[in-house]
Formats: C-alpha cells, structure tokens, sequence
C-alpha cells in the first residue's frame, strides 16, 4: 500500500525510515497545517499528494515551506531540560508516575475485555 | 564570514527541533534509566502509486482518539491525559465525525492548542480534494491506530488489523498524521 506520512519530528521519522514523509515544522500537534488556516492545511495535504505522485524512492522526505511563526523561539522549548527547573523536574516525575500507572490500567482493562489477545 | 553575511542567516537554534536528544535527557532527568529506542530499519519498504491520484481512493490514519466516556476532559487545551488511551485500532466513518482528540499525547501544549481539528487530522482537507477531482475519493471510514510504546504490537497487531481495514474498504492509499 502506498502511504505518506504527516509529522513535526523529523528526527524520529527519519531515523524509523518511512515511504515518504511530509515534514512540517511547526510545534508537535499541527501535522496537517496551521489551525484555523485552511490555506494552509490544504498546501500541507497537496504536498503529500505531490510526494505520492512523484518521490522516486523509500525515505523521500520533502519539508513544507511554510513557518509557524516570525520567530523561531517555540524550538526551545519543548522538554528541554535546560530550561526546567529542579524543582519542577521532581514534580514532573511523580507525575509521570501516576500517568504511567493510569495507561497501564486502562490497557489491561482493554486487553481484560478482547480475550482473543 | 562577516557580519553582512551572517545577519542574513536564520536563528541559530532554527533547525528541525531534536525531539530524540530532548526526550532522552528529559527522561533521564526525571530518573529513569533504559533510555527508549525508537524503531529504526535499514530497508524501508516502497510502493509506487501505480495509478493516478484522481483514481485513488484515500484512507486517512491517525494517532487522535475517539470522545471516551468516563475520561475527563479530552478536548482542546486538556491536560495530558492518559485515562483517553486506546490500545487497539479503531475505525470511524468519515461522513459521520462527532470528535477526535489529542488528549493522550504528548504535543506541545505550550504552543499548540489542539482546537482545531484540521491541523492534526485532515480529513476536511481531503474531503475537498476529492470534491475538486484531486483525488477519486475519500475512503468509507478513517482509521485509528495506538501509541502504546510495545513496538511489537504495533507492528504484529495494529499494524495488520489498519491493513484489514484499508483493505475491507479498497484503499489505494493512505495519509498517516503522527501528533
């Protein structure tokens, strides 16, 4: 089956080794294009059609032209333990726990409910 | 290099953000070991479109979740929520959308607000497409697959019961949106 890919991580992406990849460089949940912006998400979905039509091989990535913003600060952020503070980091972990331990419940009641697996 | 050249240059921190780099040191940060290792292949498979768009019809797949009744608040701006987790694909018709959410991801809640769901599901896009003869047609229902982090279910379960699907719907291809 032919398929593209929408994402914003263009590291994991890769590095997995995909058909084809639009990668758009926008923060991690607007893969399909800037929200409130049907321009946008239009142009996003017009260049997966393009790389289905025309990417000559495996691992063809072509990156949107378009920017999330003026300034590229937003890249900075995200889990950047840099920029976390210590005491944050502590609260962070025992929230991960309890996270950790609710998916954890949730898919063994899924599993509970599909004896088949 | 002088300044006159460098000044038209981009940020310095303007690259593709290094999410592997950044999830590994936050993670040991927070104390666990056993860093996670992503899938990586050496051979990636590759299958030519074999006919023309305008005669395709497309599945749309997705990583966003259905509303789940009991789990709190799984919309626009929701914390992380992992009560909204599925763990087996699911199929929807896409003539019939009430909802999908992000709530059980880990985006960037600092700059994305997950209001809108056209930028992490394109199915309104697509839709268009068709409408415009872009492509043939938008297949019967979209398809949603977990993140549940066991690789091996992903590829030996989710993976073949997506293929199931497309195939019970004769899909000539389909668009994956990660978020």
């Amino acid at each position: 089956m032919p398929t593209v890919i929408l994402g914003s991580a263009k590291d994991i992406v890769e590095h997995c080794g995909v058909p084809r990849f639009v990668f758009t460089d926008f923060p991690l949940g607007n893969s399909a294009g800037k929200p409130h912006d049907l321009e946008s998400q239009a142009a996003t979905l017009e260049l997966a059609f393009s790389l289905l039509e025309k990417a000559p091989a495996a691992r063809t990535t072509v990156q949107s032209p378009q920017r999330w913003s003026a300034s590229s600060d937003w890249k900075l952020d995200f889990q950047n333990v840099d920029r976390i503070p210590e005491t944050e980091i502590k609260k962070r972990r025992a929230e991960f726990d309890k996270i950790k331990a609710i998916g954890q419940k949730v898919r063994d009641q899924t599993l509970s409910n599909h004896p088949e697996n | 290099m002088n300044s006159k050249q460098t000044a038209a240059f981009t940020e310095e921190h303007d690259i593709a953000v290094p999410y592997m780099q950044r999830l590994r040191d936050y993670y040991l940060a927070l104390g666990y070991g056993n860093p996670y290792r992503w899938a990586q292949y050496a051979d990636v498979p590759f299958k030519s479109l074999g006919i023309t768009l305008d005669q395709a019809r497309v599945g749309l797949i997705t990583t966003a979740a259905p509303f789940k009744e009991g789990a709190g608040d799984q919309g626009a701006g929701a914390a992380y929520n992992a009560k909204a987790k599925f763990y087996k694909v699911y199929s929807q018709s896409t003539s019939d959308l009430d909802f999908l959410g992000i709530s059980h991801l880990g985006y960037d809640r600092k700059y994305s607000s997950a209001e809108d769901i056209n930028s992490f599901f394109p199915l309104k896009a697509l839709e268009a497409a068709a409408q415009q003869g872009r492509i043939k047609a938008v297949a019967a229902r979209f398809y949603g697959t977990p993140t549940n982090r066991s690789q091996v279910t992903t590829i030996e379960q989710d993976c073949v019961d997506i293929l199931a699907l497309l195939a019970e719907d004769e899909v000539d291809l389909a668009i994956l949106t990660a978020n």
